[in-house]
């Protein structure tokens, strides 16, 4: 699989303050790429940077096989960014927003700028919107422009921060579906959030970033396999205990944590033992507990440099 | 956070930097530019001062047109009547001049909003003034008040030196003016009466013409009057440009602008003046008033003059809110710059009002030697 | 780019309110003078107002020297001050630098932008003046004074007024400078703005001050009234060419001092 995102050592110094501090990207074609962080952790920066809005302090940014950001131009009209809240000229309507931003750069023919501005509005769910100002629309309906003004020349990678910020459940799930679709269809997807569950559902590998550092970089697959062990439950886990004496890593109310790969083999034992078994599955780790795991702290928290 | 300062600092300081250094240099060019411009080396000449003097009084039929700047650092006292003299020494003027001749010129005083253009032909002058949208005629008087024509370093130059002996004179240097040579030549007046100490005259090489002249009083480092050209062609200006016919829809009026001090001294009748004052000879000048007596050669000059009461109280009130005046028990007297004035009133006979450019201690000198000049008030 | 920009400006309704208010003045001014018929005394008020009460086809020239002190360079500050940073400020910035538009292209374009601003703003202050002149006043097309009191004809009028119209449009390109390259210092219109209008107060107060004549030539302000020069016969085109050259100077210095802090700092709004 061929690199999209490729940063060796990429960092970035404001005076004293290392905002990302050597980090190593790898997103390949393909992936829909989880980009997650607390507030405050270097995401933004990261993604300005790949984009050529922050010039990195030391390191190398290789996007879509090209040296960022001296091949700009060249790389830029290949990817769909929607790079915080999204903006737009308040007086003028979505329609005549997306047709100057196409018309801004290079890489968006004037011919069929006008079928292509419609389908992506339609896409969005805002193909009925009219000729209203981008002033009156709702926050959901601006961060779909914003969404809009990234697919309008079908990139083949979108950059997307927090993009279902502001939506309600119904358009989360529409945008979800929509992200899904455009990944099917090969575009690589990276997602830059701090909402666990949201990359939980939509990415197969993700990045954690923890006070400017790459702290984790893999699958998702692999980062919730299957620990070896297996979740029991039961409302007696005392009974649990005293049948596989030793083999009981944890209890928790009703969850006994049970060791042993093999659900089938546990329940065997249990069921022998008359033990009334409600659930059994393998345990997986949550994403919210590998990341936790391996972000030591809220970067929020300012603490005392030692 | 200050973000976005910090930033431009550490970032790609290393980009930044070469493209720092191109402005740096833009900026450094063009601040330069006229500093290298003027440092240019200007090409002396060995010629004698009163070589250089004769050269310039030569000069007399040297046609031009320009642009020329003078800047008078005299507060004149005087009545609202001679504000426009007042205003020529004190202020900045600039002055646009086309000159064919004594009798054939033009000088434009421009300003910000409109200009007042001196137009001189052989039976007088032109005046027109923009902004009021009047022309006014004058017949040409061989004595008349100072104008701006007076003040083009050109015919002041000419005219301070015509008047200046040899041994007033020394060289000193040159310099460039109008983008031009020019050779410089120092006056200092051999009166010891005199509140001048020197008179600077800069000569175009090439033409003989003044380019700029700057006048120093006795006491203070700032010119008295400084007035240089900027800009200077030597081409002969079209007749066309220095006549004048009044515009439709002008005003038109005639007037005799020396008519206030041709009248005071006809009235005043003429007077017994002694032959010298404060040791300065007494002089004739055609057509001006007899009531009026002229002292002095070159640059110091003294002018005595008896004053009608009316006029006399006027001036002493107008002199003596000037915290510089000083007063006696019948005169009042100040001094502006290198120009001294003096009002004596004395208890038994008309007051009468001496002025030039002479000291202080000149002036009471003079107006002791002055016998009563009319008795009865 | 430039079509681009010259749509978003033209498209903005606070450019035509900002054009709309700047003419209101010299219409006022008009209605004022034709009412009370008191023009201002000589050395007195702006150039050619007392000789439009004979002529109204010179109150083009009036109406632009009366919005030539403040107002224009007002309306000039505050669109090129909102030039980058009001994209910065709305945040449109990051995307039309993410489209990519080159950072030295979107200057240039922000540039043409602001000097069509000028020009067209000037041309329309002219135009409102000439229809103000001409129906207001008594309008003598065909016997025209100049400030040197011959008579101009009407088409030395009109090429002259041309003239004047685009040097003062010239006149507004330091200005304009001034505010574009504040404008990419800073992620505030509003301080561009007033950063701009700072340089041109200091400008205009040195002018004034005979302790500041040694610097008198550089001030971005010295020669803006020079447009009356067009107008002196023969034309004296000394402080027009050192206005024009004055302005040439500081639009390039400015401009490469924009590009060079644009193009290597960081969009963080």
């Amino acid at each position: 699989m061929s690199s999209v995102i490729a940063t060796r050592g990429l960092a970035k110094q404001y005076g004293r303050l290392r905002a990302v501090d050597g980090i190593d990207l790898d997103v390949r074609a393909g992936d829909v790429y989880g980009f997650l962080g607390a507030n405050g952790s270097g995401k933004t920066t990261t993604v300005r940077m790949l984009l050529g809005l922050v010039l990195p302090t030391r390191g190398e940014i290789d996007l879509l096989g090209e040296r960022m950001p001296r091949a700009g131009r060249r790389v830029l009209p290949r990817v769909g960014a929607l790079i915080e809240a999204p903006a737009a000229y308040g007086h003028l309507s979505g329609r005549e927003n997306l047709a100057l931003l196409d018309a801004a750069g290079p890489g968006g023919a004037r011919r069929d700028r006008r079928r292509r501005v419609a389908d992506v509005l339609e896409q969005v769910g805002l193909g009925g919107v009219g000729r209203r100002p981008v002033k009156a629309y709702s926050l959901g309906m601006r961060q779909r422009l914003g969404l809009a003004g990234a697919l309008l020349r079908r990139p083949e990678l979108l950059v997307l921060d927090e993009p279902t910020n502001g939506l309600d459940p119904q358009g989360i799930s529409e945008i979800r579906e929509l992200l899904l679709e455009l990944h099917r269809g090969g575009t690589t997807i990276f997602l830059s959030s701090h909402l666990l569950a949201e990359v939980e559902q939509l990415c197969s590998r993700v990045g954690v970033l923890d006070r400017g550092r790459l702290v984790l970089q893999d699958d998702l697959a692999t980062l919730t396999a299957p620990t070896g062990a297996t979740v029991v439950r039961t409302p007696t886990p005392e009974r649990v205990r005293a049948t596989l004496d030793g083999r009981v890593a944890a209890v928790d109310g009703e969850r006994v944590v049970v060791r042993g790969g093999d659900p089938a083999e546990v329940n065997a034992l249990l069921v022998g033992a008359g033990i009334p078994v409600t659930g059994l599955a393998p345990e997986r780790p949550t994403l919210e507990e590998v990341v936790l795991a391996a972000a030591a702290t809220s970067a929020d928290r300012v603490e005392r440099a030692l | 956070m200050p973000r976005t300062t910090v930033a431009a600092m550490a970032s790609g300081w290393r980009a930044a930097a070469p493209r720092w250094a191109v402005v740096g240099v833009v900026v450094a060019v063009v601040v330069a530019l006229p500093a290298i411009v003027g440092a240019l080396p200007v090409a002396d000449s060995a010629v004698p001062a009163a070589e250089l003097r004769a050269t310039v009084l030569a000069a007399d039929d040297v046609r031009y047109s320009g642009y020329a700047e003078s800047a008078g650092g005299l507060a004149l006292p005087v009545t609202r009547q001679l504000d426009s003299v007042a205003d020529l020494f004190s202020d900045r003027t600039e002055m646009r001049v086309w000159w064919r001749g004594p009798d054939d010129h033009r000088v434009d005083v421009v300003t910000a909003a409109g200009e007042t253009g001196i137009h001189r032909d052989a039976r007088g002058t032109w005046t027109w003034e923009y902004e009021r949208a009047t022309a006014t005629r004058e017949a040409a008087t061989p004595f008349a008040l100072p104008a701006p024509p007076d003040l083009l370093p050109s015919t002041l130059g000419r005219r301070l030196l015509s008047e200046a002996t040899d041994e007033e004179l020394t060289r000193i240097g040159a310099r460039r003016i109008a983008g031009r040579d020019a050779l410089g030549l120092r006056v200092t007046p051999a009166e010891p009466a005199s509140a001048v100490r020197q008179v600077d005259v800069w000569v175009d090489r090439a033409s003989g013409l003044p380019l700029q002249v700057v006048v120093l009083g006795e006491a203070s480092e700032v010119p008295a009057l400084d007035t240089r050209f900027l800009d200077l062609d030597l081409s002969a200006p079209d007749a066309a440009t220095t006549a004048f016919v009044p515009p439709p829809g002008a005003a038109v009026r005639t007037a005799e602008q020396a008519g206030i001090v041709l009248e005071a001294g006809r009235r005043l009748g003429p007077v017994r003046f002694p032959g010298t004052l404060a040791g300065l000879p007494r002089r004739t000048l055609e057509g001006a008033p007899p009531g009026i007596g002229l002292y002095g050669r070159g640059v110091t000059l003294l002018a005595v003059a008896p004053v009608p009461p009316r006029l006399a109280d006027g001036l002493r009130r107008t002199l003596a809110q000037s915290p510089a005046a000083v007063t006696d028990d019948t005169s009042i007297r100040i001094a502006a710059g290198p120009v001294g004035l003096m009002l004596v009133d004395p208890q038994d006979a008309r007051p009468f009002l001496l002025t030039g450019t002479v000291s202080l201690d000149a002036l009471v000198e003079a107006a002791a030697q002055l016998p009563v000049l009319v008795r009865q008030r | 780019m430039i079509a681009v920009e010259l749509r978003k400006l033209f498209r903005r309704p606070r450019t035509w309110a900002t054009i709309a208010v700047l003419n209101a003045l010299p219409v006022l001014v008009a209605v004022l003078l034709v009412w009370t018929d008191l023009a201002p005394r000589p050395g007195e008020g702006p150039p050619f107002l007392s000789a439009v009460l004979t002529n109204g086809a010179l109150y083009p020239l009036a109406a632009l020297a009366i919005v030539l002190p403040l107002f224009l360079p007002i309306a000039v500050a505050v669109v090129a001050g909102d030039s980058v940073a009001g994209e910065a400020q709305a945040g449109t910035l990051r995307y039309l630098l993410a489209r990519p538009a080159g950072r030295t292209r979107l200057l240039v374009a922000k540039l043409v932008a602001v000097l069509a601003f000028v020009l067209v703003t000037v041309l329309v202050v002219a135009a409102v003046g000439y229809l103000v002149g001409t129906t207001l006043f008594d309008a003598q097309p065909g016997a025209a004074t100049s400030v040197s009191g011959t008579s101009l004809t009407p088409e030395e009028l009109a090429v002259r007024t041309v003239l004047a119209i685009g040097y003062v449009a010239v006149s507004m390109l330091g200005v304009a400078a001034f505010a574009l390259f504040f404008s990419t210092t800073t992620d505030s219109p509003l301080g561009a703005t007033m950063g701009a209008l700072a340089v041109l107060v200091t400008s205009s107060l040195l002018f004034t001050l005979d302790a500041a004549s040694p610097i008198a030539p550089y001030l971005p302000t010295r020669y803006w009234l020079a447009f009356v020069d067009l107008f002196r016969d023969p034309v004296l085109w000394r402080d027009i060419t050192r206005g024009l050259a004055l302005q040439a100077v500081y639009v390039g210095v400015l401009l490469a001092a924009a590009w060079a802090n644009f193009t290597t700092k960081d969009v963080t709004s």
